[in-house]
């Protein structure tokens, strides 16, 4: 599979907040979600990314290209969705798609149009007057507009109720089966990415923590219940995280088949994409302590 | 590209450019009126100051009330130095609206006196020295903290012009009498764009420089 995306060892710092060595890359032909909780790095990273911090250290290549000397081709070929408030209010949906749209060689007033039926979305209206979801899909029609080759989406669902979100998911489904090569999107509301995504990439404290294939990753972890007197030093390392109570223990393992040969009569559970991403925050808590 | 940004600031403003696009006819005969000593180059140029730093004020508010909204613009492959340059051509534009009211103003109130070249060229060094100050400043600092140049320029604009025009402080332009046409045309015009291009680098750099939220 060719990488549209390769970022590599890119560091970026704030005052009290860093991105330190980053390295990941998105295989072309995937939905893939970047997790991680709220001060992650996420949206930091996706700014980086897209050139719009200064100072930032290492490589970042699209479709071959490096973002430093081609950034100009590489964002007329990229569909952008920053989440809420990235408009200027006041305007109609009409006149904010004619600032975006001459930006762009391959603009489709055609597409624009068909997206704004399908969304049932008036042109006439004004932007402080959409709901959030209205809000989401008018951003998403003007980021398809352009035959975008890659989606990139920060927080796209967050503040938005299920239905909606589910109809995001859809679009998105939609956008690859009509030929687009990727979507990347960040998000800490995990259940969606268990309906769609394809890899996953999580990011804590600023730095990556894993990438890996959803299903890859889903069949690794599992959550192991039991009785606390299982427990002792050897059988702690398997786990990422423990909860104990005193009706016995709860933990989460990547290493469900040591557990197994080691820990007789205890439950075992898959564990969602929200229990791993939790797990290894706790663990990369405890270590780092 | 240019021009899209340029309109994108139009349409942001376009709630307030028919009240300003009136104060800016009123305010040179209305000076006049009100104070006999002021010229119509005074009336003209007070016009110019509200209406260019307002304008570009209320496009500098909504950009801090809507951050992202740069950004968004800053993800598209708009290059930054396009979105700067597009903030100096509003500017232009207004100026050039400024001088066809004036115009126009002269026409129907003839004691304002005549509106010529050395006028309009005279007033845009003097506007053009004052942005190439202000957008730097306002790149570099931020709306915030700009918004205290914009109240004491929109302020002091006014009681400055009113003190420097009184009989007893009279400020004498005489001088420009005796240097020809052609000579202020030629100097005003290139102090002026040497100021708005080193102020667009400067501002240019600024940008390209900050971090967008």
């Amino acid at each position: 599979m060719d990488k549209i995306l390769e970022v590599s060892v890119l560091n970026k710092s704030y005052g009290d907040f860093a991105l330190c060595d980053i390295s990941f890359y998105l295989p072309e032909g995937c939905i893939t979600g970047f997790v991680g909780i709220n001060g992650a790095g996420k949206t930091t990273t996706l700014r980086s990314i897209l050139g719009l911090t200064n100072k930032v250290s290492g490589a970042v290549n699209f479709f071959g290209m490096d973002m430093a000397g081609n950034e100009n081709k590489i964002k007329d070929r990229i569909g952008i969705v920053l989440g809420d408030g990235c408009f200027y209010e006041e305007l109609t949906l009409l006149e904010m798609k004619n600032v975006i749209a001459p930006a762009y060689k391959n603009w489709c007033e055609q597409d624009f149009a068909d997206y704004m039926e399908q969304f049932s979305l008036n042109p006439r209206q004004k932007i402080n007057t959409l709901s959030k979801g209205m809000r989401m899909k008018y951003a998403l029609a003007l980021a398809l507009s352009h035959k975008a080759e890659l989606l990139i989406m920060d927080e796209p669902t967050s503040g938005l109720d299920p239905l909606v979100r589910s109809q995001l998911l859809k679009i998105l489904k939609d956008y690859m089966n009509r030929g687009g090569r990727g979507v990347f999107f960040s998000t800490h509301i995990t259940s969606d990415l268990e309906k769609t995504a394809d890899m996953l990439i999580m990011i804590d404290g600023g730095q990556i923590v894993f990438q890996e294939e959803k299903d890859q990753l889903l069949d690794s972890y599992r959550i192991i219940k039991g009785g606390t007197e299982k427990l002792n030093m050897d059988t702690r390392g398997y786990f990422l995280n423990i909860e104990e109570n005193a009706f016995g223990f709860m933990g989460i393992t990547n290493q469900a088949s040591h557990v197994m040969e080691h820990m007789q009569d205890v439950l075992v559970e898959k564990a969602t994409i929200e229990d791993i991403m939790l797990a290894n925050v706790e663990r990369r808590k405890r270590d780092a302590v | 590209m240019l021009f899209s940004l340029v309109k994108k600031d139009f349409l942001i403003v376009k709630k307030y450019a028919g009240i300003m696009l009136l104060a800016s006819f009123l305010i040179p005969p209305v000076m006049l009126w009100r104070a006999p000593e002021a010229t119509g180059a005074m009336g003209f140029t007070l016009a110019v100051i509200f209406s260019i730093f307002m304008l570009t004020q209320y496009v500098a508010l909504k950009e801090y009330q809507y951050p992202k909204a740069t950004t968004l613009l800053c993800a598209l492959p708009y290059p930054r130095k396009m979105i700067v340059l597009s903030k100096y051509c509003f500017c232009l534009i207004i100026y050039g609206v400024c001088c066809l009211v004036f115009g126009i103003d002269t026409l129907l109130f003839p004691r304002l006196g005549a509106f010529d070249i050395r006028m309009a060229v005279i007033i845009f060094l003097i506007i053009s020295l004052l942005l190439s100050f202000y957008f730097p400043a306002l790149y570099r600092l931020g709306y915030e903290r700009t918004k205290f140049v914009f109240v004491i320029i929109i302020m002091a604009s006014p009681v400055l012009f009113g003190f420097l025009f009184k009989p007893e402080n009279a400020i004498r332009f005489e001088f420009l009498d005796t240097v020809s046409t052609t000579a202020i045309i030629v100097l005003g015009v290139m102090v002026s764009l040497a100021a708005f291009s080193i102020s667009a680098a400067v501002s240019i750099r600024f940008f390209e420089k900050s971090d967008l939220t």
